[in-house]
């Protein structure tokens, strides 16, 4: 007999939480509530004494201050009650640290199948509610239906004595374990297994896969094993290997490139090799400060001669479009393995996040599984969880809202750790698995979650898309992970790690097996979260907070001493050989026995035709528009746009100082509360040296042309790292590609080889830019198939693509944190300066975009000028003779000088006539231009002639001074005021959209 | 460097235990980062430290009330131990979940030598949201804390989901009373934020942000003094270093405000070994 203990608020205290949903219940579907009250419920599987309940209940789950709590339902008033539950197999945190301290305080362990289970009671009041509006506030606000389960109560429903019933999630498979042969007798047969299997095969795979299972020689040795057609382990171990998240077969692929205009073709032979590997490479060799690049988890860049930091950026857009809140949290925790699983082990230092999603207001007809609203705050709390909770600041990200992403929203999310350069005396950058070594399976243990995830990332989201993916992260369990490893990693007892992500134990072994060259594993010897689960779903499970870790058998008693201490669960599943095959058993029984070098044999190349079309082609042109006379009206409402606003409430609920090295914040200046260009951290506490970074993100450009998308990205994120004080000579680079499906179908994707010419292109800019600046690529990712099918009005689907999306992050290091500026105007009478031309590049601009065009002048990058101005700004800044620097990005000067002022609470006089221009000739173009390449930047007098001499010869100008008076006031060459604006009314209108947010 | 020793807490889903250790160092102690397990199994002794740092983070995942796991845990199996450790005369500081832990431990308020009781409690933010954000603080010189000795204000960041000091009437009066209120949120100039946010971040009761025992020698504080270690730490410190530029003073070399709190515990204890 379960036991269910209700635990709330006292009456008199506020229910925080109740009053969020009121509000929002208001806020987004105009449900007026009185009052709600959050009732927790525990829900105890397991047979406690009278005694042991008693103590539980006072001990751990009700705080005599503030708490009442019984086993009986408390009597809350409502009028309705929604009772909220994790489905059957859902990550339930709270439940399993409940365990943990049931056991503690009691000191008895639970039996297996015994368990705790969490879920919420919420007591609505409110006048003439409607069943209807209470179903859509657990629907659309509090549940998912894909993890949770909810339950409606009005008066007449409730029983008093009985309340919600016991509800346990309990798993029971009642299934026992079976590997099943698959026939290979054609290729159809194959397909269609493939397909009922969800296997994502792709069919030009399938010939390969068919021949190698048919040779002789392999038929020979599997029969040795007692195998003969290959298994459903074996196929499933193929297809994550193949699929396009782990095998990246897009950017692998041949492309076929066609420009219309002069007729050029040309074939690409792997995107990744030639834009990627090979520019890379060659800066690996100029610049000694690249330690590893282009194999491991995450790159390493030197921060000092005993440390070494490293950098990974990931992506998690599927799950999350299904389950915000589960796909951001399980998408930040999961990156944080990368920097873990890189060398021998790293340190967690910082993490950032992206967010792409529809228009927050949308009130169009089409209906999304999520409402970009609730998604975007779905994905905010994810991250918010994720990152805080595993004690990493997380300092920087953006987000930004287009049509676009409602077919599959983007969530970025980067990791930096950092390790020290040597280990008892080996190279802690470098690892191998040795015939011999065990293969041991930390932390969580294995469900079904997360079955082909992999493949379903890889594919176009829809209805049959699997549910099965979307997962809960639980940054508890990994951090404890964390500490154990880094501890083990300092003893020297980790030969080699990598961490469990996509294709779970299948990638990660598979991977660090080809080092040793084979491997044997004993998979009955998984620990699992229940009974049931075929050997195939124990190899790819996705299962979270997992590593995988090479230990040397003389080793094992010590690991497992520490793993211990951490109450952290390891279990060796296996070892390292060099057979040169993948050996896997369940009970002794052979179920997988694969060469380790079938994957590298002969599989096809993907193949794509890119037709490229330049915009003129396209129809694009600039607007006709006549220079508007009201600047004061035109400002505001740029500053109040979403992809402009402030979004503060984001950057407040994110832990960005814990690890206690912050230097420069997310939000800067007199009122901390507008962004700052780049942010820094100390990583090492007793060292002044520290860590710029910065991203960026334009998609809006990739309407004219994703090549310079692609290029203005990357000159963003760079100028951002010199404005605080980063280096020119050392910046790592991470690219996340996010593209829309490029394979052409005549009907399904009509537009597929423009989609592959734009990639194309984004990628020669990658290359070209990249040298240009000198920029190794660390590390990167690419997500392709951002598309999604969505229900319209008339029962009609319309499949929505996104923007050809690139996150560019950057970092450096800064030799002296001193030194570091922020991008608030300081001290009145300071000297305001341009630096950088501004040119008639309105194209696809904020302020194109405000007025409904796209337009056609798309601003161009020319790094070779650009270079010497940012060196010489960077020894500006180096020598100290700088009091701001800020630079010019989305929105042009005219927003970006009011940031400067708003940062600052002082006011700026400008004269925009003296702006550096080239073919800039009005008030609108100078002021709302996104010419790349520009900074403004304060000088104190004292230094103007130091300043200058820095600049001789570069595009720049004095434009004005800053003023006590605490008003943006622009002129054109001294004729009539443009604009006059007060700092307050400028932060009004920046913050009139998302203030009120908590 | 003193001979006073610091148990700073580590594991278990606690994360600030290497800025505090840290910050400890630079205050002149030797501070080793200790796991939970450890201190409980008897590898590290308690009985050969001076100050006890309970630490942020997220213990347990703070799934069942921030603090309260950790609480029931080092109460069970160490109780004893600690109240001794206290009872010799010792420090303990409780920072963010630190704080929450000890107040569920029952360390604070310790009315009348009684340190096992709860009669106080860290609960959710009024905002119903985690919030990092920096706060101006008031200090009570006539408390008998020995942390904050010679400080009148202070600015530290906040960083909890869960910081709103809550109690029944009597039990704030007596803690003002007694001048076991440390720490309040105040408006700039050091005038009480009298609730208002995002002065008070969290909407405590009196705007109360730390409390010490009677002794003194028990500190409980929701802001983090570890993460103001540096000069550049100050979100405004951008701004300072213009203003220090063009006067030429030297300000900024100066112990960074929170490292002047462990400074106070380090040398308390050093006087007294």
């Amino acid at each position: 007999m379960p036991h269910r203990l209700e635990i709330a608020l006292k009456p008199e205290m506020l229910d925080a939480e109740g009053e969020g949903i009121c509000h929002k219940a208001k806020d987004y579907f105009g449900i007026e509530l009185k009052k709600i009250r959050t009732i927790s419920v525990v829900t105890i599987d397991a047979p406690l004494t009278d005694n042991q309940l008693d103590i539980v209940q006072s001990e751990i789950f009700t705080n005599p201050v503030t708490q009442i709590s019984s086993y009986r339902p408390l009597p809350v008033e409502f009028d309705w009650i929604i009772w909220i539950g994790y489905r059957p197999g859902v990550r339930d945190n709270p439940g399993s640290t409940a365990v943990e301290a049931i056991e503690d305080i009691l000191g008895i362990k639970f039996a297996r199948g015994e368990a705790v289970y969490t879920s919420k009671r919420y007591c609505i009041t409110g006048h003439n509610l409607v069943r209807k509006d209470i179903e859509r506030i657990a629907c659309e606000l509090l549940a998912n239906d894909i993890i949770q389960q909810s339950k409606i109560f009005s008066k007449n429903d409730w029983n008093s004595s009985d309340g919600i019933g016991y509800i346990i999630p309990k798993v029971m498979l009642n299934h026992v374990p079976t590997v099943s042969s698959i026939s290979i007798e054609s290729d159809d047969t194959l397909q269609t297994i493939s397909d009922e299997r969800n296997l994502a095969l792709n069919p030009k795979d399938i010939p390969t896969i068919r021949d190698y299972f048919l040779k002789k020689d392999v038929l020979a040795a599997r029969a040795l094993k007692g195998l003969s057609e290959p298994t459903d382990i074996e196929l499933e171990y193929i297809s994550q290997a193949r699929s396009d998240h782990c095998n990246h077969n897009t950017f692998r692929g041949l492309f076929r490139y066609k420009d219309s205009e002069n007729g050029d073709s040309e074939t690409v032979d792997s995107l990744f090799k030639t834009c990627i590997e090979a520019p890379t490479l060659y800066l690996k060799d100029k610049k000694p400060w690249v330690v590893s690049v282009l194999w491991d988890n995450a790159g390493a860049g030197l921060f000092d001669e005993n440390n070494y930091y490293v950098i990974t950026g990931e992506t998690h857009n599927s799950p999350s479009n299904m389950e915000a809140y589960g796909g951001a949290i399980t998408g930040i925790v999961g990156v944080y393995r990368d920097p873990l699983g890189t060398g021998k082990g790293s340190k967690l230092i910082m993490g950032s996040y992206g967010f792409c999603v529809g228009e927050r207001d949308y009130a169009g007809s089409l209906t999304p599984r999520l409402h970009p609203r609730r998604l975007l705050d779905g994905v905010i709390e994810g991250v918010r969880d994720g990152g805080n909770k595993s004690g990493i600041p997380t300092p920087f990200g953006q987000v930004l809202f287009h049509h676009g992403y409602m077919g599959k929203c983007l969530v970025f999310v980067t990791a930096l750790g950092i390790m020290p350069s040597v280990i008892k005396g080996e190279p802690a950058e470098q690892k191998k698995t040795s015939p011999g070594d065990l293969v041991i399976m930390c932390g969580g243990r294995v469900g079904k979650d997360g079955i082909h995830g992999v493949t379903a990332s890889s594919e176009v989201f829809s209805e049959s898309t699997p549910a099965g993916h979307v997962q809960i992260g639980d940054p508890y369990t990994q951090k404890k992970m964390h500490d154990f490893l880094l501890e083990a990693r300092d003893e020297g007892l980790i030969t080699f790690i990598t961490d469990n992500g996509g294709g779970g134990l299948s990638s990660s072994i598979g991977e660090s097996a080809r080092y040793s060259n084979g491997c044997e594993i004993e998979l009955e010897k998984v620990p699992l979260k229940y009974e049931g689960l075929d050997q195939w779903e124990i190899w790819i499970s996705e299962s979270q907070e997992r590593m995988t870790v090479a230990v040397k058998p003389e080793n094992l008693n010590r690991f497992m001493e520490l793993s211990a201490k951490h109450a952290v669960e390891s279990t060796a599943i296996g070892r390292y050989t060099d057979s040169g095959k993948i050996h896997i058993k369940y009970n002794d029984k052979t179920c997988a026995y694969v060469d380790m070098d079938l994957l590298a044999a002969g599989f096809p190349q993907w193949e794509f035709d890119a037709a490229w079309l330049p915009p003129e082609r396209r129809g694009l042109f600039e607007p006709v528009i006549k220079e508007p006379r009201e600047y004061h009206s035109l400002l505001l409402d740029i500053l109040s746009r979403h992809n402009i606003c402030s979004k503060e409430w984001i950057c407040r609920q994110y832990d960005h100082e814990v690890q206690g090295g912050s230097v420069i914040k997310p939000l800067v200046g007199a009122d901390r509360d507008v962004n700052s260009d780049a942010v820094v951290i100390r990583p090492i506490l007793d060292s002044e040296k520290g860590l710029a970074f910065s991203q960026a993100l334009l998609p809006a450009y990739s309407s004219i042309d994703a090549f310079h998308m692609t290029s203005c990205t990357i000159d963003e994120a760079v100028r951002r790292l010199i404005c605080v004080g980063g280096k020119m000579d050392h910046i790592g680079g991470v690219d996340n590609f996010c593209w829309p499906n490029i394979q052409y179908h005549p009907v399904k994707n009509p537009d597929g080889k423009f989609k592959a010419a734009q990639l194309v292109r984004s990628c020669r800019a990658l290359a070209e830019i990249c040298l240009a600046y000198e920029i190794p690529l660390l590390s990167g990712k690419d997500s392709m198939y951002v598309d999604g099918y969505l229900p319209g009005k008339y029962g009609e689907t319309h499949k929505v693509s996104a923007l050809e999306t690139l996150q560019f992050s950057a970092v450096s290091v800064i030799e002296n944190i001193n030194k570091c500026v922020t991008m608030d105007s300081k001290i009145p009478g300071d000297l305001l300066y341009v630096l950088g031309t501004t040119r008639n590049e309105l194209g696809a601009s904020e302020y194109y975009e405000h007025l409904g065009y796209t337009g056609l002048n798309v601003p161009v990058v020319s790094p070779g000028n650009f270079m010497k101005l940012y060196k010489a700004l960077e020894n500006a800044v180096d020598k100290g003779l700088v009091a701001s620097a800020h630079g010019i990005y989305r929105g042009g000067l005219g927003v970006h000088l009011a940031m400067v002022a708003m940062g600052g609470n002082l006011g700026l006089k400008v004269d925009i006539g003296l702006v550096p221009s080239d073919g800039a000739d009005r008030g609108d173009i100078i002021i709302f231009s996104e010419s790349p390449g520009r900074f403004i930047v304060t000088v104190s007098p004292d230094n103007r002639k130091d300043f200058e001499m820095m600049l001789n010869g570069l595009s720049f100008a004095r434009i004005g001074e800053v003023t006590d008076s605490q008003e943006l006031v622009v002129t054109r060459s001294n004729s009539r005021k443009l604009i006059s604006l007060s700092v307050d009314d400028l932060k009004k209108a920046w913050k009139r959209p998302f203030g009120d947010l908590i | 460097m003193s001979d006073v020793k610091v148990l700073v807490l580590a594991g278990y889903g606690l994360n600030c235990d290497h800025e505090t250790a840290y910050a400890f160092e630079l205050a002149g102690a030797k501070a080793e980062r200790v796991h939970i397990n450890s201190l409980i199994d008897g590898n590290v002794r308690l009985d050969m430290f001076h100050i006890m740092a309970f630490v942020g983070g997220f213990g347990w995942g703070d799934d069942h009330g921030a603090g309260v796991i950790q609480a029931v845990k080092l109460k069970t199996r160490i109780g004893d131990k600690m109240l001794e450790f206290v009872e010799k005369g010792n420090l303990v500081i409780g920072i963010c979940n630190g704080f929450q832990a000890i107040v569920n431990m029952g360390l604070l308020p310790g009315f009348d030598c009684n340190y096992t009781k709860r009669s106080v409690a860290l609960t959710f933010n009024d905002s119903g949201n985690f919030r990092n954000d920096w706060v101006k603080l008031k200090v009570n010189t006539a408390s008998s804390c020995v942390f904050t000795k010679e400080l009148d204000k202070i600015e530290l960041p906040v960083r909890h989901g869960e910081g709103k000091f809550y109690s029944d009437e009597p039990t704030i009066k007596r803690l003002i009373e007694n001048n076991q209120v440390v720490l309040q949120y105040a408006k700039q100039g050091g005038t009480p934020a009298e609730g208002r946010f995002p002065h008070n971040p969290n909407g405590s009761v009196n705007d109360i942000a730390g409390i010490c025992d009677p002794s003194g020698r028990i500190f409980g504080l929701m802001p983090h003094p570890e993460a103001y270690n540096h000069f550049t730490n100050h979100p405004g410190w951008t701004r300072r270093k213009e203003v220090i530029k063009r006067t030429g003073n030297k300000e900024h070399e100066e112990v960074p405000e929170g490292i002047r709190i462990f400074k106070n515990g380090v040398e308390y204890m050093a006087s007294r070994i």
